[in-house]
């Protein structure tokens, strides 16, 4: 609330910043990924007799990989930039304010990584073999190096570990228990890409006999123990998670889209699943190289994607409903604001620092509610639609479920007056023609809550102090 | 123990005794004279060229199948015909992995139908149809036929809202046919209403009738494809020998479909966890239809037609949407010039509007 709202239609500004992110990823950690490759290709290459045709294959894979990684990897990586501080500055303020250098160096890493990547590309043929190998290997360590600095800030915001608002430890929350399951997994799905990317050129070469052959089993080399390893890592990965993500992703498969917070089971099981199908892909491009197309190939850096897509959103959805673990509430609400019931209850408006005049219990007045304190994860009528969730509600349902939504695990405590939460249930309701307005549920609330007290029975008086 | 000699020409193109492969071969072609066939198999090819993409059509359709098939059975074992709402709500709600299952039945079903046109029209546009296999073209749209009627009957098999009203105005549709209209439509709902009784014919067309038919129907059509081989284009026919490529189906090709169909795997997971099937309310016939109910997409084509005939006028409507599969039927045999003549090339471009038409109304449909 002390910041503009981003109220993005149907996708909601968290799914933009899911779509451009998922993508980045895969090109970002091909990006790294196809470095150590070319490094340890340039060494093999040195050793073969057919090194020649190999560098050759090296340097077609270098041209699509600068094209690919380069480009897109830029245009989405500043992507990602221009959509989370859109979707939440606050958060984003926060990340900057405590890593300042973290980021400053990740930014020096893009410059230098770019910077030798384009030296070993256009130095081709020229350069010394050497020179090649040392740039191929700079590349890939400054690369890593930037995968090193954002994973730190990525896994702290999940798990913070020591750090607290109190004691900012950025020691303690960079290296926070996530920090090294999720690097030693990203570093071997950067493998993975690098081998299959390496597939999908050794698909162009024309003569498809032994040559490919012995690429392609380089290439399966990157892929196969990864995929087999990556498995006991993420058992590690596992026990660093919050309680709170154990539980629901146990909770297993059950439930239709809303409710219960069970996508993320689906997408652990996606991220699974593509895991296992790139193996007996890339099983089957050993056993019949000259069978592989290039369409083929591509269909198994697809089924990396969709991985990506599974194992991102499962690490997203594993946070809710914090935005920094126990600390920022991805609606801007601070979780150290939520012992104070003054706080808590008084009214929402007068606090917010971006809401327009409104009349009070009017519709406008829940309308502005929703937009400031709800559409930071959810959408009218689209993704994770509120529209679908409040579709049985009552005014007075809506008004009573407001108050206990964080007992579900998933959603933070409302704050606001008791006028705020009347006026955002009339609001919700009005979406299914339903035209209850704020002050009937509020005095409605009222009256239940006065009969409640008066039911109350009076204490007998032969109880009273046990007296007889 | 009498066995049957391996012939010389097997012995020769068969893997070596010292391979699994190689004695499992002889095993077999020992006791069975079917080695004519297996030659004839491993003499298969698939032209190499950049239209060859196209030839994956056909073995995505059987995988898709495949899905349909597995992911069917799983779901039979807690369906209830007698309480289909709650079985579908106890699949989705409480079974294990019972909500992605039933959301990949639902995927694959519609890429299914999706991939069924991309073929049907691949090959039209490849001319595919042509002799000698007019009866590979015609077991293929029966074959079309019975998945969109898989995807019609199993439509109504959760009894949601959405399913109920769905199928009673796709079935008032057929009533609207002459003469035989009221009594087919009466068949196919089990009387004059839509209800469990149409279910239990909806249930034993989807799970016995259509599986038994489209399994007879996808064997002719393969064995009519093993035994003529793969249609090559006239632009592949038209290229001098030394640039005509091919690849052996078994088993280069054979595996180079795998990592597609992988691929696709992984695609229907992720729709199932991004868009899982949802579960309207429980069907209640004395209701009123939902505002704006529409058939499934693959439907919207022909309903958002049959709008443009209301009332007195919708045999007319009719007799047009007639028109579409009958000239779909009679193809083979009015364009039957290799490589192709005027008509041909007539047929081609009347084969463009047709995609257009069909994808324009399914806008139209889509938006109305």
């Amino acid at each position: 609330m002390n910041y503009p709202v981003w109220d993005v239609p149907f996708l909601g500004g968290g799914l933009v910043v899911a779509i451009i992110a998922i993508i980045h990823i895969l090109i970002s950690h091909l990006a790294i990924g196809g470095g150590a490759f070319l490094f340890v290709a340039e060494f093999w290459a040195k050793k073969q007799s057919n090194g020649n045709l190999i560098r050759e294959w090296l340097h077609r894979y270098t041209k699509y990989f600068l094209i690919y990684t380069t480009i897109f990897g830029a245009i989405t990586g500043v992507g990602i930039w221009f959509s989370i501080q859109l979707a939440n500055p606050e958060a984003t303020s926060l990340l900057i304010h405590q890593f300042v250098f973290v980021w400053a160096t990740e930014w020096v890493m893009f410059l230098g990584e770019l910077t030798v990547l384009y030296l070993y590309f256009y130095g081709w043929g020229k350069n010394s073999q050497n020179m090649q190998i040392l740039l191929a290997g700079a590349y890939f360590v400054i690369a890593w190096f930037s995968l090193f600095l954002i994973n730190g800030i990525l896994t702290f915001m999940l798990t913070p570990g020591g750090w607290s608002l109190t004691d900012t430890d950025i020691a303690a929350g960079f290296f926070n228990p996530g920090f090294l399951p999720s690097l030693f997994i990203r570093t071997l799905v950067m493998f993975i890409l690098g081998g299959i990317f390496g597939i999908i050129v050794a698909t162009r070469v024309k003569e498809n006999g032994e040559f490919r052959k012995k690429i392609i089993y380089f290439c399966a080399k990157w892929v196969i123990p990864a995929a087999i390893i990556i498995p006991f890592l993420l058992l590690w990965f596992w026990t660093t998670l919050p309680d709170n993500a154990v539980t629901l992703v146990k909770g297993g498969t059950v439930g239709v889209a809303g409710g219960k917070l069970e996508a993320i089971t689906r997408y652990f099981w996606l991220a699974i699943i593509s895991g296992g199908l790139i193996l007996i892909s890339v099983i089957v491009a050993v056993i019949r190289p000259q069978a592989i197309s290039t369409g083929g190939a591509i269909a198994i850096f697809l089924i990396a994607q969709f991985g990506i897509m599974g194992g991102e959103f499962f690490r997203e959805m594993s946070r809710k409903p914090f935005v920094i673990y126990d600390t920022l509430y991805s609606n801007g609400l601070w979780k150290k604001n939520t012992a104070d019931e003054n706080y808590m209850k008084s009214s929402y408006l007068e606090k917010a620092r971006w809401d327009t005049p409104v009349e009070p219990l009017s519709l406008h007045h829940g309308e502005t509610i929703f937009r400031l304190q709800c559409v930071g994860c959810h959408t009218r009528d689209g993704y994770r639609s509120i529209n679908t969730r409040t579709a049985d509600w009552s005014g007075e349902f809506g008004y009573r479920w407001l108050s206990t939504m964080h007992e579900t695990g998933v959603m933070p405590p409302f704050q606001g007056s008791d006028e705020d939460r009347a006026a955002l249930s009339a609001y919700l309701i009005s979406a299914h023609d339903k035209t209850t307005t704020a002050r009937e549920i509020l005095d409605s609330a009222r009256k239940e809550e006065t009969k409640d007290t008066l039911s109350v029975p009076a204490v007998p008086a032969e109880n009273n102090g046990g007296a007889k | 123990m009498d066995k049957y000699e391996i012939p010389p020409d097997a012995e020769s193109r068969l893997p070596s005794n010292d391979k699994v492969t190689g004695r499992a071969a002889r095993f077999l072609l020992g006791r069975y004279k079917i080695w004519p066939i297996i030659s004839h198999l491993l003499d298969k090819t698939v032209p190499h060229y950049r239209h060859s993409y196209w030839y994956n059509m056909g073995g995505i359709l059987l995988f898709l199948f495949s899905v349909q098939v597995i992911t069917g059975i799983l779901l039979m074992i807690y369906y209830r015909p007698a309480e289909p709402w709650l079985s579908v709500q106890r699949i989705v709600m409480e079974v294990p992995f019972g909500n992605i299952i039933r959301s990949v039945h639902h995927w694959s079903a519609n890429l299914m139908v999706l991939t069924i046109f991309l073929h049907m029209f691949s090959t039209f546009f490849m001319k595919a149809y042509r002799p000698p296999r007019e009866f590979t073209w015609l077991t293929g749209l029966g074959l079309a036929a019975l998945t969109l009627l898989f995807g019609f009957s199993g439509y109504l098999l959760p009894w949601d809202d959405l399913s109920f009203f769905a199928t009673r105005v796709g079935i008032s549709e057929i009533d609207k046919a002459p003469f035989i209209g009221g009594w087919l439509g009466d068949l196919a709902r089990g009387g004059p209403d839509v209800t469990l009784d149409t279910i239990g014919r909806f249930y034993v067309l989807h799970v016995t009738v259509l599986p038994l038919l489209i399994l007879g129907l996808i064997s002719a059509h393969l064995l009519f494809i093993q035994i003529q081989g793969m249609s090559e284009t006239d632009s592949f026919t038209a290229l001098p020998p030394e640039k005509k490529k091919y690849s052996k189906f078994f088993s280069d090709y054979l595996f180079g479909e795998i990592p597609v169909w992988l691929a696709l795997s992984a695609l229907l997971i992720a729709l199932a966890a991004a868009f899982p099937r949802e579960l309207m309310p429980e069907a209640d016939p004395f209701a009123s239809a939902p505002e704006g109910i529409k058939p499934e997409w693959y439907f919207l084509s022909q309903f958002q037609l049959l709008k443009l005939f209301p009332g007195s006028i919708e045999l007319l409507g009719l007799v047009i949407l007639g028109l579409v599969p009958l000239s779909f039927l009679v193809l083979p045999f009015i364009d039957r010039s290799i490589p192709a003549d005027s008509r041909g090339r007539v047929i081609l471009k009347l084969g463009i509007v047709a995609v257009l038409g069909l994808t324009a109304f399914t806008i139209w449909g889509w938006l109305s």
